[in-house]
C-alpha cells in the first residue's frame, strides 16, 4: 500500500439504525500519522461511527475505504486485524482472568508468552493478572483492554471514551497506545469528552452534529 | 379495474360458488354431512403447502438478489399460510371427533401439518423481534431456507416411525368415495381458495409495500438524526456538551 | 498470521468451557433442573411401574431434548456486542466461531445426557439393551442439539426474545433427533437394526454443520 494513501476515507456516509438515521452525509478522511479527536453529544453516533471505521458496520448510504478495503468488500475481513477498537463496554470474558483473556486474544495476534507478560506489565497489571475480570474494576478491565491492543500491533486504533474508568497513573496508557501507533504511521481516532486530557496529541478534533463531522470550534 | 381487485373479485365470487356447490352435492355415503367440512379441510392445507413454498422460494430469491419485494412476499405468504394452516387443523379436528372417536391421531400428515405451523409460527415470531428490516429479511429469509431443508428431515423420520407403528395407530376411516358432484364441489373449493390466497398475499404484499414508502419518506433527509432527540439535562449548572 | 480453521473453534470451545467450568450454570443449574423435570413427570402421568419402565426412555430423550437447548442458552455462551466485535477484527472466521460455538455446547449436552441418563434409568427402572451402541447415540443426538440450536441461535441473534425464541425455534426441527433416539433403543430392545436411525442421526448432524458453516458469514453481515 502507499504509504502516503489516506487510512480512511468517508464520503456522503449514512448509517441507520432501524428505520432511525444516526450519520448522514459524513465524509471524513484521515491521514498516516494524524491522531483525531471526536466529540459529541449523547447519542450523536460516535460509537457508530468508531464501528463504521472498524468496518463493523455497513454503511446505508455513501462510500468508504479503511486502509484501502471497501467498507463493503471482502477486503475488508483482511484489514480488520489492523484495526483495533477500544468500546466502552469491555470486551472480556467474565470468567476468564485478565492473563487468560490476554492469552485469548495473543493466540489470534500471534503472540508469545513473553509478549503477553509484557503488555500486561506495561498497563500495570503484572500482579492482578490471575484475577478473573468479573472481579475486577471497570478500571483494570479498562486497561486489560488497552494490554491487548498493545499485543497487535494495530494500524489504526479507535478508541470510544479514552480516558473512562482510567485512575490518573493510567491515563497516559492512552497516549503511550497512541504514539506507538503514530510512530509506525498508523493512526488513531479518539472519542472522549475529557478534551483537556486528549488535546495535547490530537491534531484537530472534529464535532459530530446532526450526523456528520464538523470542524470543532 | 386493477389487477388485484380482478382477483379479490374472483376469490368472493370463487367462495360463493364453491359454497353453494359444497351445500347443494348430496351427502356422502359414509360421512354424511360432515365430509362437507373437507371442502375447507383440504383446500386450507393445499394453500398453506402453496404458500409456504412461495416463502421458500422467495426466501432464496431475497438471499440471492437482496430485493427487499422477495422478502415481502415470502412474508406475506407465510402469514396466510400460518392461517389457512391453523384452519386446516382445526377444522380436522372438529371432522376427527366423530370420524374418528378422537380430536387428533399421530398420522405423519397431521404430524407434518402441525410440525409446519409452529415452524412458520416461530418464523413470524422471529420477524417480529428483529426491527432492522434488511436483518430482519435477511435473518428470516435464512430461517427460512433452512426450515425448508429439516422439513423433509422430520416428514420422512415421522413417515418412517409411523410405519413401524402401524399396530398402534387408531381407526382410520378409508378413503373418500369422490363422486362426480363430490369431485366438482371439491374442485370449485380448490380454485377459490387458491385465488382468496392470491388476494390475501396481493393486499398484505400492498400493505409491505406502503409500509416500506413510510420508511422511505421518514428516510428523506428532513426526518432529524437520532442525536437530535438527546437534549442536554434541566437541571442547574448542566449545559450544552458541544 | 491467521490461525487454521480448527484452532481457532478450539480457542473458542476452549474459552466457552473454560467460562462454563467456573460459572458451574450447566453442572449446577440445568442439570439438576432436568433431574427435577425426570422426577415431576411421573406425578402428571402415574407412578405405575410397568408404564414408567414402557415409556421412561421416552421422556428421557424428551427432556434431553426440551431442556437440553437450555445448555445452548447458558450465560457463560451469551456472546455480547463488544465481544463479537473484538472476534470480528481478530479475524475469526465466523463459521469457526460457529464450529467452536458448538463444539463447547456439544460438550455440554453430552453432559447433561450422561449425567441424567442413570437418573432416568433408576427412577423409571428402564432395560437397555445393547448397551454399545449408546455409544454412538448419545453424542450424535448430542452433536444435532448442539448444532441446530447454535445456528437457530445465530440466525435469532442477540435479539431479546432469544431466550423463548430459540427454544421455540428449534424443538420442531428436533423431532428427527427425538424419534431417531427413543427409535433406536427401542429397535435395540427388539432386537431390530437400528442402522437406519443412526444413518438419518448422521444425516441431520452433516446437514445441520454444513447449514451452520455456510450460514456463519452472511449471518456476521447483519446487523
Amino acid at each position: 500500500m502507499n504509504s502516503t494513501a489516506n487510512l480512511v476515507e468517508l464520503r456522503d456516509i449514512g448509517v441507520r439504525m432501524g428505520r432511525t438515521p444516526v450519520l448522514r452525509g459524513l465524509d471524513l478522511t484521515i491521514e498516516p500519522g494524524e491522531v483525531v479527536g471526536i466529540r459529541g453529544a449523547n447519542g450523536s453516533g460516535k460509537t457508530t461511527l468508531l464501528r463504521l471505521v472498524a468496518t463493523l458496520l455497513r454503511p446505508s448510504e455513501g462510500t468508504g475505504r479503511v486502509l484501502g478495503a471497501g467498507l463493503t468488500d471482502p477486503a475488508r475481513y483482511e484489514i480488520r486485524r489492523q484495526v483495533a477498537l477500544i468500546g466502552h463496554v469491555p470486551a472480556l470474558y467474565d470468567e476468564l482472568t485478565l492473563e487468560e483473556n490476554t492469552k485469548f486474544v495473543a493466540r489470534f495476534c500471534g503472540a508469545g508468552a513473553e509478549r503477553i507478560a509484557e503488555v500486561l506489565d506495561v498497563v500495570g497489571l503484572t500482579e492482578a493478572r490471575t484475577r478473573r475480570v468479573r472481579e475486577c474494576s471497570a478500571g483494570m478491565q479498562r486497561r486489560a483492554e488497552f494490554a491487548r491492543v498493545l499485543l497487535g500491533n494495530p494500524k489504526i486504533v479507535l478508541f470510544d471514551e479514552a480516558h473512562s474508568g482510567l485512575d490518573a497513573s493510567a491515563t497516559p496508557l492512552v497516549e503511550h497506545v497512541i504514539k506507538s501507533v503514530v510512530a509506525a504511521d498508523g493512526a488513531a481516532m479518539v472519542v472522549s469528552h475529557q478534551e483537556d486530557r486528549t488535546a495535547p496529541f490530537t491534531d484537530r478534533v472534529l464535532e459530530l452534529d446532526q450526523g456528520r463531522l464538523w470542524e470543532a470550534a | 379495474m386493477t389487477r388485484r381487485r380482478i382477483i379479490e373479485i374472483a376469490a368472493i365470487a370463487g367462495l360463493g360458488g364453491a359454497l353453494i356447490t359444497a351445500l347443494v352435492v348430496p351427502p356422502e355415503r359414509t360421512q354424511g354431512d360432515l365430509a362437507r367440512l373437507l371442502f375447507v379441510h383440504v383446500p386450507s392445507i393445499w394453500i398453506a403447502y402453496l404458500a409456504f413454498s412461495v416463502t421458500l422460494v422467495t426466501s432464496a430469491l431475497y438471499l440471492w438478489k437482496r430485493e427487499m419485494r422477495w422478502d415481502r412476499l415470502a412474508a406475506a405468504s407465510a402469514e396466510v399460510g400460518v392461517f389457512f394452516t391453523g384452519a386446516t387443523i382445526l377444522i380436522g379436528m372438529i371432522w376427527g371427533k366423530p370420524t374418528w372417536g378422537v380430536w387428533w391421531t399421530w398420522d405423519a400428515r397431521l404430524v407434518l401439518t402441525a410440525v409446519l405451523f409452529f415452524v412458520y409460527l416461530g418464523y413470524l415470531a422471529l420477524r417480529r423481534s428483529i426491527i432492522d428490516p434488511v436483518a430482519r429479511a435477511h435473518r428470516s429469509a435464512l430461517f427460512g431456507v433452512l426450515a425448508i431443508i429439516q422439513i423433509p428431515i422430520v416428514h420422512f423420520s415421522v413417515v418412517w416411525w409411523r410405519t413401524l407403528h402401524q399396530q398402534a395407530s387408531i381407526l382410520r376411516p378409508g378413503p373418500l368415495q369422490m363422486d362426480p358432484p363430490f369431485r366438482s364441489a371439491f374442485l370449485a373449493s380448490v380454485v377459490a381458495f387458491t385465488f382468496v390466497y392470491v388476494a390475501l398475499v396481493m393486499r398484505r404484499m400492498q400493505l409491505g409495500r406502503l409500509e416500506d414508502e413510510i420508511e422511505v419518506r421518514l428516510a428523506s433527509s428532513h426526518q432529524e438524526v437520532a442525536g437530535a432527540a438527546v437534549a442536554p439535562p434541566r437541571i442547574e449548572g448542566a449545559v450544552d456538551s458541544v | 498470521m491467521s490461525l487454521p480453521f480448527w484452532s481457532q473453534a478450539g480457542e473458542i470451545a476452549r474459552a466457552d468451557l473454560r467460562s462454563e467450568s467456573r460459572t458451574g450454570e450447566v453442572m449446577a443449574v440445568t442439570i439438576p433442573f432436568g433431574a427435577v423435570a425426570l422426577l415431576l413427570i411421573p406425578f402428571g402421568i402415574g407412578t405405575d411401574a410397568p408404564l414408567l419402565r414402557q415409556i421412561g426412555v421416552g421422556i428421557y430423550w424428551a427432556v434431553v431434548l426440551l431442556f437440553g437447548m437450555l445448555v445452548a442458552l447458558r450465560r457463560s455462551a451469551a456472546e455480547g456486542p463488544a465481544q463479537r466485535d473484538l472476534l470480528g477484527l481478530l479475524g475469526v472466521d465466523p463459521a469457526a466461531r460457529f464450529a467452536g460455538r458448538a463444539l463447547s455446547t456439544g460438550v455440554l449436552v453430552l453432559a447433561f445426557e450422561v449425567v441424567l441418563g442413570p437418573i432416568a434409568i433408576a427412577l423409571y427402572d428402564a432395560r437397555i439393551t445393547g448397551w454399545a451402541w449408546l455409544i454412538l447415540v448419545v453424542p450424535m443426538v448430542a452433536a444435532g442439539l448442539a448444532l441446530l440450536s447454535t445456528l437457530i441461535g445465530s440466525i435469532v441473534g442477540g435479539s431479546g426474545a432469544a431466550p423463548a425464541l430459540v427454544p421455540f425455534l428449534v424443538a420442531p426441527l428436533a423431532i428427527p433427533m427425538l424419534l431417531a433416539a427413543t427409535q433406536s433403543l427401542e429397535g435395540l430392545r427388539l432386537g431390530e437394526s437400528i442402522l437406519a436411525w443412526l444413518l438419518l442421526l448422521a444425516a441431520m448432524d452433516l446437514v445441520l454443520a454444513i447449514a451452520g458453516v455456510l450460514t456463519a458469514r452472511p449471518l456476521q453481515e447483519v446487523r
